[in-house]
């Protein structure tokens, strides 16, 4: 059945074309900055972009920072929010439940799927973006960098946390997956879903810029996306990156949890 | 499916829910281990613990807004916001404070020769010497300093304590500091130190009148093993643009002989005057511990930046007495006194101690 959801889900073009679309706005940021040499002021703009004129290597980053706040979410909340309420409605959702597999492994083979999506887009957008990156601004073969502290990394310390960062991102976005899915089992329309998974995005950014909301802060579920920045400090600073991942870890179980509840006794008529 | 899974289901999402909503509660309500240590005597371990080498992250919140203008945006920002520090401390001449931001950090690195300050978002390297007065800077807002700082000077009979609680996962005992002087605008001052050490691991400071605290710092995290010297040294990058910070003792002493002493009263608000290591002559400066005051005689053209500074400010007091304004404990006056020109007074004293002082030197009763 995971195969099955896998095949589905990479089979389909809309997918690769959600992908493509999530990697145009890093590569016209990175030919407008090319072109113009206007890199945003120093504390300004995406985490990295700053730096990217003098190390192209450094755009991977850039380009996650980029899509991280808006995009990326887009993305997942529309694919997740799909899984089942898009089965129930083109009507195709008793017939899955027909087969013997039974609703639970279902909603398992559907929640694989969307993770196979969130990891192959951050791996896809990180790919680009090297690319891009290497192509169009100076790399530094020899010395890698510089940390956020000031001190330098070889290539190998670079290369290794710039794949854990993208592994931070890809956890990141399990939250915004578990919130569509959960929406997916609730109703039949997966614009609803998606829309409802935004709906908790946009309100987590918003109650995290307020003072009054200081005390919720630390479990709103948009707190730590941006903590990958401090796997480049020097020495890392693990606090935020930990609990960014136990964070993401809560909702998901909580959320999964809810949408099994719902998903196992709910009434399917479509 | 039955009606009775359904709820057996949803009943688990509940439990769930409510156990993983409580445990920070639960965390945040363990008891913390009291000592019977005497007030007087927690001061004197915290005095005691500069040598006290260790590694944390804290966070300070402020919420002074200071009337400064456009001039010390970098002090306005450090008492006015949140900051988060990590702090590695191998000593007083061997320690590093980075400021952390979401996209950036800037480092300070102390050694024995001055100080490095790195700025990730410039690729900027500062070296500068040291000084015995500088401007405060964010290794100021780190607990353990401000604790020392704040309780140097504090008498036995100001002192008390308040218990103990948890502190960055650590027993710390309390300590407060409430301050004799009739003029103090500091209700009290409120240290928490770490009861094996001394290190003071989170301080609130709360001016009179006041229900929040106008300054909050405290350690989230903190580890009392000695960093290695590795982490706090510094050598600026090799692409990094590498300046000379400002001269801070040249700067006094340019200060100092630029303005003429003028003779000064020696006692104003109920403050005896004293010294301070480094102040210019000219500038007066009266009481001790957390209440202080300084007065400072300057040149016409600093006087209106800070008068049209002072008159645009929405909550100042406007008498005969002059305007004044205070931005939580500390206060602001500036006083035309006839033939002496004017002064700028300053401190962390009342608005009525301000008008009092500023009385005090145009030669009116007090």
């Amino acid at each position: 059945m995971i195969g099955v959801e896998l095949r589905k889900t990479f089979g389909r073009p809309r997918t690769w074309v959600t992908i493509a679309v999530l990697n145009a706005l890093p590569v016209l940021v990175a030919v407008l900055l090319r072109l113009t040499d206007l890199a945003p002021r120093p504390g300004e703009g995406p985490p990295f972009l700053s730096a990217v004129l003098t190390n192209g290597q450094l755009y991977p980053l850039a380009a996650l920072a980029i899509v991280l706040p808006l995009f990326l979410p887009i993305a997942v909340a529309v694919v997740s929010g799909d899984a089942v309420a898009g089965e129930a409605q083109a009507g195709t959702l008793r017939y899955l439940l027909a087969r013997p597999a039974g609703r639970t492994r279902l909603l398992v083979a559907k929640l694989l799927a969307v993770l196979a999506f969130v990891v192959v887009t951050v791996v896809v957008v990180a790919a680009v973006g090297y690319l891009v990156g290497t192509l169009l601004f100076d790399a530094r073969p020899v010395a890698a960098g510089t940390s956020v502290s000031g001190t330098s990394l070889t290539p190998e310390q670079l290369a290794g946390r710039t794949v854990m960062a993208i592994g931070y991102v890809a956890v990141s976005m399990l939250g915004v997956a578990a919130f569509g899915l959960f929406f997916s089992t609730l109703t039949d329309s997966p614009l609803a879903a998606a829309l409802g998974a935004l709906a908790v995005l946009v309100t987590s950014s918003l109650l995290f810029t307020l003072d009054a909301a200081s005390p919720i802060a630390p479990y709103l579920p948009t707190r730590y996306w941006l903590a990958f920045v401090d796997l480049f400090r020097d020495p890392v600073l693990w606090r935020d990156v930990v609990r960014g991942l136990a964070l993401q870890g809560v909702y998901v179980g909580v959320l999964l949890t809810a949408a099994w509840a719902n998903f196992a006794t709910k009434d399917v008529t479509s | 499916m039955s009606r009775h899974g359904r709820a057996r289901r949803w009943s688990l999402v509940v439990a769930l829910v409510a156990v993983l909503a409580s445990l920070p509660a639960v965390v945040g309500a363990l008891p913390a281990d009291d000592a019977d240590v005497a007030a007087a005597d927690l001061r004197d371990a915290v005095l005691a613990s500069d040598g006290v080498g260790f590694s944390g992250y804290a966070v300070s919140a402020g919420g002074l807004a200071l009337p400064v203008g456009d001039q010390l945006p970098a002090v306005a920002d450090l008492l006015s916001d949140r900051t988060a520090l990590r702090v590695w401390w191998r000593g007083p001449a061997e320690h590093r404070v980075d400021v952390v931001s979401a996209a950036g950090e800037t480092g300070v690195h102390v050694d024995a020769g001055g100080s490095w300050t790195w700025e990730y978002e410039s690729a900027t390297a500062t070296r500068t010497a040291p000084a015995a007065l500088t401007l405060p800077a964010p290794p100021d807002l780190v607990p353990a300093t401000l604790g020392r700082r704040l309780l140097s000077e504090a008498a036995d009979e100001e002192l008390s304590r308040i218990g103990a609680r948890r502190v960055a996962g650590r027993d710390a005992l309390g300590l407060r500091l409430v301050p004799a002087a009739p003029a103090a605008s500091v209700a009290r001052v409120d240290v928490w130190a770490d009861a094996g050490t001394g290190l003071p691991l989170a301080v609130e400071v709360v001016a009179e009148d006041a229900s929040v605290p106008a300054l909050d710092t405290r350690f989230l995290d903190v580890d009392l093993a000695v960093p290695p010297a590795e982490v706090v040294a510094f050598t600026p990058p090799a692409d990094a643009r590498v300046r000379t910070g400002q001269d801070a003792e040249g700067l006094l002493r340019e200060a100092g002989r630029r303005l003429a002493p003028v003779p000064l009263p020696g006692e104003l608000a109920g403050l005896p005057r004293r010294t301070l290591a480094g102040a210019p002559e000219a500038v007066g400066l009266y009481g001790s511990g957390v209440t202080l005051l300084a007065v400072a005689p300057i040149p016409a053209r600093l006087a209106s930046a800070i008068r049209s500074t002072l008159a645009a400010a929405p909550d100042a007091v406007r008498d005969e007495r002059g305007t004044r304004v205070a931005a939580g404990p500390l206060g602001l006056m500036l006083v035309d006194a006839p033939g002496a020109g004017t002064y700028v007074l300053t401190g962390t004293v009342t608005l009525d101690a301000l008008a009092d002082a500023a009385q005090t030197l145009t030669g009116g009763p007090s």
